[in-house]
């Protein structure tokens, strides 16, 4: 696996994968985004995103079944990987250090 | 697996993403596997954002998202990280091809001035090229008569005369007793038509009074309504209004494309006339008619009250075969109808014979003419395109010569021989779609305006039609590959390493030099042959408005009478008494000066020929006139007299020929006193020759044809003659003055006066129209090998700024070196000079000498311009760059290298 980091709009989208419990697929991941994100995102930035954390090792994914409200078409759904899990909460850790720094540099 | 889409629940399983979206997301590159589950992600998108946020914002976020697949470079889509089946999509060439656009758009920015010197040459020449053969298409469309070779004109032959015209009682009895072919008959005038009562300007339209079968054996259709049928003659005696068939460009034109124009009320001449039906786009038979009425509806047209229920003229008759019927068996059969008819005054005692011509009536040009301009437009249109692809090409070389480096890294990087063919391709085929457009427009622009140049008749339609943009399309995609392979073959064979060396490196070899003169001198040639005929046009034109037609035609006029069918009556005693208080009532009018009668006037459609039996057949044309006809006309008589009134009133067996006749058939003596000669046929006496008068062309401009008998009009005659009035120049409102008088001796006569100058413009209004389109074209050609000339040579010059550095840091002069580059550069153009001169000489001869007018093929003014033209306009391109490279600062340039 690659150590690899990991952009915002990547984290975002990592990020939107985990919180819709995991296997799930490209539209409601851009919902998703969209919604927290306060602005409109492309499907095709999500698609560019989500091949790019797979190539990363931070995502897996696997054909659904053929879905019947899809029009009987299947879908790729993804899930976090370990590797993904564990950047992502590194990062958030950087963060917080960060902004507990900050905020102590505040009160002094 | 949670479903978390918000919108579930108001999903409509049936609604598909709309087609548009659906075919930018194949033309994406989104791979084939995956394109499904794309579609379906873009549905489930879509239907939602349709119901909770309305149709335009759903659609609004679809293109964005539609163009965010578009816009991701290297197909983003995750499917293809899991697969390994990596396939190329079906698109991937499109995706190249994107690449290799996106490259020549980069070129070009960064070379604004070449992208914009090819486009203006490129859609110079496409332009003029589609409105060339859009104006061609619409000459030679022919005027949408089916199977025209079954639908003969039927001549009215007599042992010593053939003429278009049947008298309409005989066209009647011909219709009757046909049994092989169905005879109709058609007769064409022009009569003001106005569309609404409001209407002021009304301008004349053509309009053909025709039988009623005239549709069916014509084999037109209606777009809206129905054709005229034959129970369309009787509207006369049933009442009502005439019935009138629109052509599509009135309808167009005149009536808006009203859909529901059937049945509306138009006036034409003096009657209202109900719109039957409109003709299908492309019929306009006979000569670019706007109007059909039936036959009977002449009188309501042009005479005032009562109406005559039948036309008083002569109406032209032509015929449509049935099935499997032999011309020479219809014809067999229609003689013996035209034998049995009465003996009227015009066939004196001779029998009458009908002679079916497939090339004659219905407003046909003879197959040869059509067929030699033809090939002419079309050699002109090849010549223009070759032009602006030897063009494009030399500024692509052009560029090509600083793009060397360019290429050579990227061969070296590993792009194959077809990836860099394909990019230069690509840039030409880019650069070709852009002016093709543009060229468009021009034609647009310019097709009315050459159909004014070139006076094309207002029944004519001009419009580009399907053909013309498939033209254009071919077009484009040949000039542009061939423009693009034109740097590709001048690059082949280059070594990759010489170019990345740079400046310091520059290698000359032969070849692409060669190559590149052979374009120069492509376009010199090809520049010259377009100026030289178009000079060659040019002067044709003005030897065709100036043509000596042997009489002065302005103030000119021929007067036909338009009595009613009681005035044929007795012999036409009627027309007779009219002719001769005409005569007399003329004579006095201030301003006058001749009249006379005579059968055929200048330049009328009508005319009477026969064909000489000795070796090569001429037409001989024949006229029958008064005593004053010469006079009035201007012809001189060169050898004995004139006939005299005395002559003509007794119908003396007595002949005048023209010049060109007498010198024909007596090379060494005068013909005075001499019978007309035998291979002449006559139908009766055969008559004495008493005296020779000046040539006069009277009939078919370009043939030039001078070879005329004239016998006297015998009162017998005058009942199809018409009135010659010449009027003194300098005079005002003589005609006018001579109509009043006219109506005054006839009220009911609908007299009609027309200007011979005003027909002889109109016949002679062909050699202008391909003067003006060669002219045209032929300027345009300069400005593209000026175009090329100066690209060219600014682009070899600058290469060879070292080689100029050396030999100035040598010593050589500047002058020297100003004249080594100017030689250099202008050398293939002299020599394209001399080989378009050539083809020239040889196309002049190809090119049918009628339609030269008299002009020398060889007329040296023309080459001898043309060269002075091309020359300096060569010079001028040549002359800027070259001094900018022979006054070059040695030691600066060396030091850069």
């Amino acid at each position: 696996m690659k150590s690899e980091r990991l952009g915002e709009f990547e984290e975002f989208t990592l990020l939107a994968v985990r919180a819709l419990g995991d296997n799930t697929y490209a539209v409601p991941i851009q919902q998703y985004v969209e919604k927290v994100t306060a602005r409109a995102v492309s499907i095709g930035s999500i698609y560019a995103a989500l091949a790019r954390l797979e190539e990363k090792g931070f995502l897996s994914s696997t054909m659904s079944e053929a879905v019947a409200q899809r029009g009987g078409k299947s879908k790729r759904v993804y899930t976090v990987t370990p590797g993904g899990l564990r950047t992502a909460r590194d990062l958030h850790r950087v963060r917080e250090r960060i902004w507990n720094v900050i905020a102590e540099g505040g009160r002094s | 697996m949670t479903d978390q889409s918000p919108g579930s629940a108001k999903r409509e399983g049936k609604l598909r993403l709309p087609l548009p979206a659906r075919l930018l997301l194949r033309l994406s590159s989104v791979p084939r596997e995956t394109r499904a589950e794309v579609e379906a992600d873009l549905q489930e998108l879509f239907v939602p954002r349709r119901s909770h946020r309305g149709r335009v914002h759903a659609h609004w976020r679809l293109y964005h998202d539609v163009a965010s697949l578009w816009l991701q470079p290297h197909s983003p889509v995750p499917a293809l990280t899991g697969d390994s089946t990596l396939s190329r999509s079906k698109f991937a060439l499109l995706r190249d091809a994107r690449l290799d656009l996106r490259y020549a758009v980069r070129l070009f920015a960064r070379q604004p001035a070449i992208l914009l010197l090819t486009i203006v040459g490129l859609s110079l020449g496409l332009g003029i090229a589609t409105a060339s053969f859009s104006i061609m298409n619409a000459a030679l469309r022919g005027e949408g008569i089916v199977d025209p070779d079954r639908a003969p004109g039927v001549l009215r032959t007599t042992d010593r005369s053939q003429a278009t015209a049947w008298a309409y009682e005989e066209f009647l009895r011909l219709r009757e007793g046909a049994t092989r072919m169905q005879v109709e008959a058609v007769m064409t005038d022009a009569a003001a038509a106005r569309t609404g009562s409001a209407e002021t300007a009304v301008p004349s339209v053509g309009v053909a009074f025709v039988s009623g079968g005239f549709f069916a054996a014509t084999g037109g259709r209606t777009t809206l309504g129905r054709p005229l049928e034959p129970g369309d003659e009787q509207y006369v005696n049933e009442g009502g209004s005439a019935p009138v068939v629109v052509s599509f460009v009135f309808w167009t034109s005149r009536l808006n494309r009203d859909p529901a124009v059937v049945g509306r009320t138009i006036w034409i001449g003096r009657t209202a006339a109900t719109i039957v039906g409109v003709a299908e786009r492309g019929f306009s038979a006979p000569h670019n008619r706007l109007l059909w009425m039936p036959l009977t509806a002449y009188g309501a047209v042009y005479d005032a009250a009562p109406v005559k229920r039948t036309p008083d003229v002569g109406v032209e008759v032509f015929g449509r075969l049935l099935p499997d019927v032999a011309l020479s068996e219809a014809e067999a059969q229609l003689s013996g109808v035209a034998a049995a008819l009465p003996p009227d005054a015009t066939a004196g005692n001779a029998t009458l014979r009908a002679r079916l011509d497939p090339d004659a009536g219905l407003g046909r040009v003879s197959s040869s003419d059509a067929l030699a301009i033809t090939l002419f437009v079309f050699a002109l249109i090849g010549l223009v395109l070759l032009l602006a692809c030897a063009n494009v090409a030399t500024v692509l070389i052009a560029t090509a010569i600083t793009r060397e480096r360019e290429m050579g890294v990227r061969a070296a990087l590993g792009a194959s021989r077809w990836r860099i063919v394909r990019q230069l391709v690509t840039e030409s085929l880019a650069l070709g779609a852009i002016a093709a457009t543009i060229g468009l427009l021009c034609a647009y622009w310019a097709i009315p305006l050459i159909g004014t140049m070139v006076e094309a008749p207002s029944g004519a339609d001009l419009t580009p039609d399907f053909k013309v943009y498939v033209f254009l399309a071919i077009v484009t995609l040949v000039t542009g590959v061939a423009a693009g392979l034109a740097p590709a073959w001048h690059g082949r064979g280059a070594d990759l390493v010489t170019p990345l060396k740079g400046e310091g490196a520059r290698y000359n070899r032969v070849a692409p030099r060669r190559f590149r003169s052979m374009l120069v001198m492509t376009q010199a040639a090809s520049s010259v042959l377009l100026i030289v005929t178009a000079t060659l046009f040019m002067r044709a034109t003005f030897r065709a408005a100036t043509i000596d037609v042997g009489f002065d035609a302005g103030g000119l006029y021929a007067v036909t009478p338009g009595l009613g069918r009681d005035a044929f009556a007795n012999g036409g005693s009627g027309i007779r008494t009219f002719w001769a208080r005409a005569i007399s009532e003329l004579q006095t009018v201030p301003g006058i000066s001749t009249v006379t009668l005579a059968e055929l006037t200048p330049f009328s459609d009508l005319t009477k020929s026969s064909v000489t039996s000795d070796g090569p057949s001429r037409v001989v044309y024949f006229n029958r006139t008064g005593a004053e006809y010469f006079e009035t006309l201007g012809l001189r008589t060169l050898t004995g007299r004139t006939y005299t009134r005395a002559e003509v009133a007794a119908k003396a067996p007595v002949a005048l020929v023209s010049e060109s006749l007498a010198r024909a058939y007596w090379p060494d003596q005068s013909p005075v006193g001499q019978m007309l000669p035998q291979q002449i046929p006559v139908a009766e006496n055969r008559p004495l020759v008493i005296g020779v008068v000046a040539d006069a062309i009277t009939a078919r401009l370009h043939e030039r044809n001078a070879f005329a008998v004239y016998e006297p009009l015998d009162p017998a005659s005058e009942v199809f003659a018409e009135l010659l009035i010449r009027v003194a120049p300098g005079t005002d409102g003589v005609i006018d003055q001579a109509r009043q008088r006219l109506r005054s001796i006839d009220p009911q006569a609908d007299v009609k006066v027309a200007s011979v100058a005003a027909r002889l413009q109109q016949e002679a209004g062909r050699p202008r129209m391909l003067a003006t389109l060669t002219g045209i074209v032929g300027i345009i050609g300069i400005v593209l090998c000026v175009i090329g000339l100066y690209g060219l040579t600014a682009s070899v010059v600058a290469q060879r700024a070292r080689e100029m550095a050396v030999r100035a840091a040598m010593g050589a002069e500047p002058l020297a070196l100003l004249r080594l580059l100017m030689w250099d550069s202008l050398r293939p153009v002299v020599l394209g000079l001399t080989l378009g001169a050539g083809a020239a000489l040889l196309a002049g001869r190809v090119v049918v000498a009628a339609m030269f007018f008299g002009v020398s093929p060889r007329d040296p003014m023309a080459f001898i311009g043309a060269a002075i033209i091309l020359l300096a306009a060569a010079i001028l391109a040549v002359v800027a760059p070259t001094r900018r490279a022979a006054t070059v600062d040695a030691a600066l340039v060396l030091r850069q290298s």
